[in-house]
């Protein structure tokens, strides 16, 4: 009954070619995904025109900052772009008060090895709300979001507050928005798709909700789920041994996460590592790994 | 515009059953699928899963499988996206029956069947994962 069969590859990808966009460059076809690289190596007030679109402007107004100029009332610059020339690498952060030290918003993106795009790191916190120094453990040595060292202390007082794992602050409620912004940025430079490495269960699961699909880790997050039901090895270990492993914490979002946090997975020879996400520009996938949840 | 139905799973044999059940739950209600068709659009799905499975996925913690169907009024166009390694469908030759019957290893029957059940088959690596898309004519009329 096979009457047509037709393969289509796309053909490799060239290797970005070194230097800023020319005119050459960009007449050519605009489905060919563009670089940072070539972002990077413009001029820096057209890199600011460029990269400009990824802060969503009502969220800049929201706090008073301009999303033209990201110049708050007083002149002063609330928001900071770095994207050095030669590097394939963004990094942008706004802040709410320039005194602060925390951003409300950080977005950094980079080329990756196959010519797509990762978005390395998304924190949106809510500058009003208390802080937590889960970054820093009791000696002031950084905790690289709980991932090298902990503050066990001040991450069990970020818990009781109703924070995630690496969370410092609450979250600002505005990723649908901010990847929204993200799509058409990346759609404008000619991508597909991106990709992530959620840091934490909490983290994967709120990209579930916004569309993303799992290149790696998706069986884990079913494992996950199918261990913290009643009967399963992660809900024998929610055993009450560190205040990070209450018996109730296998029905929420957050109170997995900070049991995996705590490394909880070993009950199931696992580990929160090597889980890589996709979303695809405009495209939801439909993922839904923890059916029901409450966070 | 024809409506899109999307489900998306880990890729691993347990998922095999949702992928059928939403085949039913989507396709049996069209106009013109009987048994029949609905078995043929099953099996393919069933097969192309299962060499992302074996082979797409082989080595890693799995990724996803995403099933999207897009029925319109003469035919049903079935989308199965993976993020894993690509592989060429290539019209292989019927597999030799004999030989498997024989004791010799079982094994590529999953293309076979994919060939002859479906009208179109396209696939297609893009930067945004691998997209096989199965394409089945339905028919107004059948023979009784």
């Amino acid at each position: 009954m096979f009457r047509y069969l037709r393969v289509k590859r796309q053909p490799e990808k060239a290797e970005p070619e070194p230097g800023a966009f020319s005119i050459d460059q960009l007449t050519r076809d605009p489905a060919l995904p563009a670089a940072l690289r070539h972002l990077n190596a413009l001029p820096d007030n057209a890199k600011m025109r460029c990269y400009r679109a990824l802060l969503p402007p009502d969220l800049l107004i929201q706090f008073g900052i301009d999303p033209l100029s990201w110049k708050g009332a007083s002149g002063d610059p609330h928001a900071r772009l770095v994207a050095d020339s030669q590097s394939g690498t963004v990094h942008i952060s706004a802040k709410k008060d320039i005194e602060s030290t925390d951003a409300f918003i950080t977005i950094e993106l980079s080329d990756n090895s196959f010519n797509g795009i990762d978005l390395s790191l998304l924190l949106l916190s809510d500058p009003n709300s208390p802080r937590f120094q889960t970054d820093y453990d009791e000696e002031a040595r950084p905790t690289l979001f709980g991932t090298a060292r902990r503050h066990l202390a001040e991450e069990e007082r970020a818990m009781h507050a109703g924070l995630a794992p690496a969370q410092v602050r609450s979250g600002l409620g505005a990723s649908k928005q901010v990847l929204q912004h993200l799509e058409i940025f990346l759609t404008a430079l000619g991508h597909r798709s991106y990709f992530l490495e959620p840091l934490t269960y909490a983290s994967a699961w709120i990209f579930e909700r916004r569309g993303f699909a799992y290149v790696r880790g998706h069986k884990l997050m079913d494992d996950i789920h199918k261990e913290f039901q009643p009967g399963g090895r992660l809900h024998a270990s929610l055993d009450a041994s560190t205040p990070f492993r209450q018996i109730d914490q296998w029905r929420t979002v957050r109170g997995r996460a900070w049991a995996i946090h705590d490394g909880i997975l070993s009950a199931i020879d696992a580990q929160w590592t090597s889980v890589r996400m996709v979303k695809q520009v405009g495209r939801h996938a439909q993922v839904e790994t923890f059916p029901n949840a409450a966070f | 515009m024809s409506k899109l139905f999307r489900i998306a799973r880990a890729a691993e044999f347990e998922s095999l059953t949702a992928f059928r059940e939403f085949i039913d739950t989507t396709c049996a209600p069209l106009a013109g699928v009987d048994e029949a068709l609905l078995y043929d659009l099953k099996l393919a799905v069933d097969e192309a899963c299962s060499n992302i499975i074996k082979h797409g996925y082989a080595g890693m913690n799995p990724g996803s499988v995403i099933l999207t169907i897009a029925p319109q009024p003469d035919r049903v166009v079935m989308t199965i996206t993976d993020f894993g390694r690509a592989f060429e469908p290539s019209p292989l030759p019927a597999p030799d029956v004999d030989a498997a019957l024989g004791g010799a290893e079982l094994g590529g029957f999953g293309l076979y069947f994919i060939y002859q059940t479906m009208d179109e088959v396209d696939y297609e690596t893009t930067e945004d994962g691998n997209h096989l898309t199965l394409i089945r004519r339905i028919p107004h009329s059948r023979p009784s």
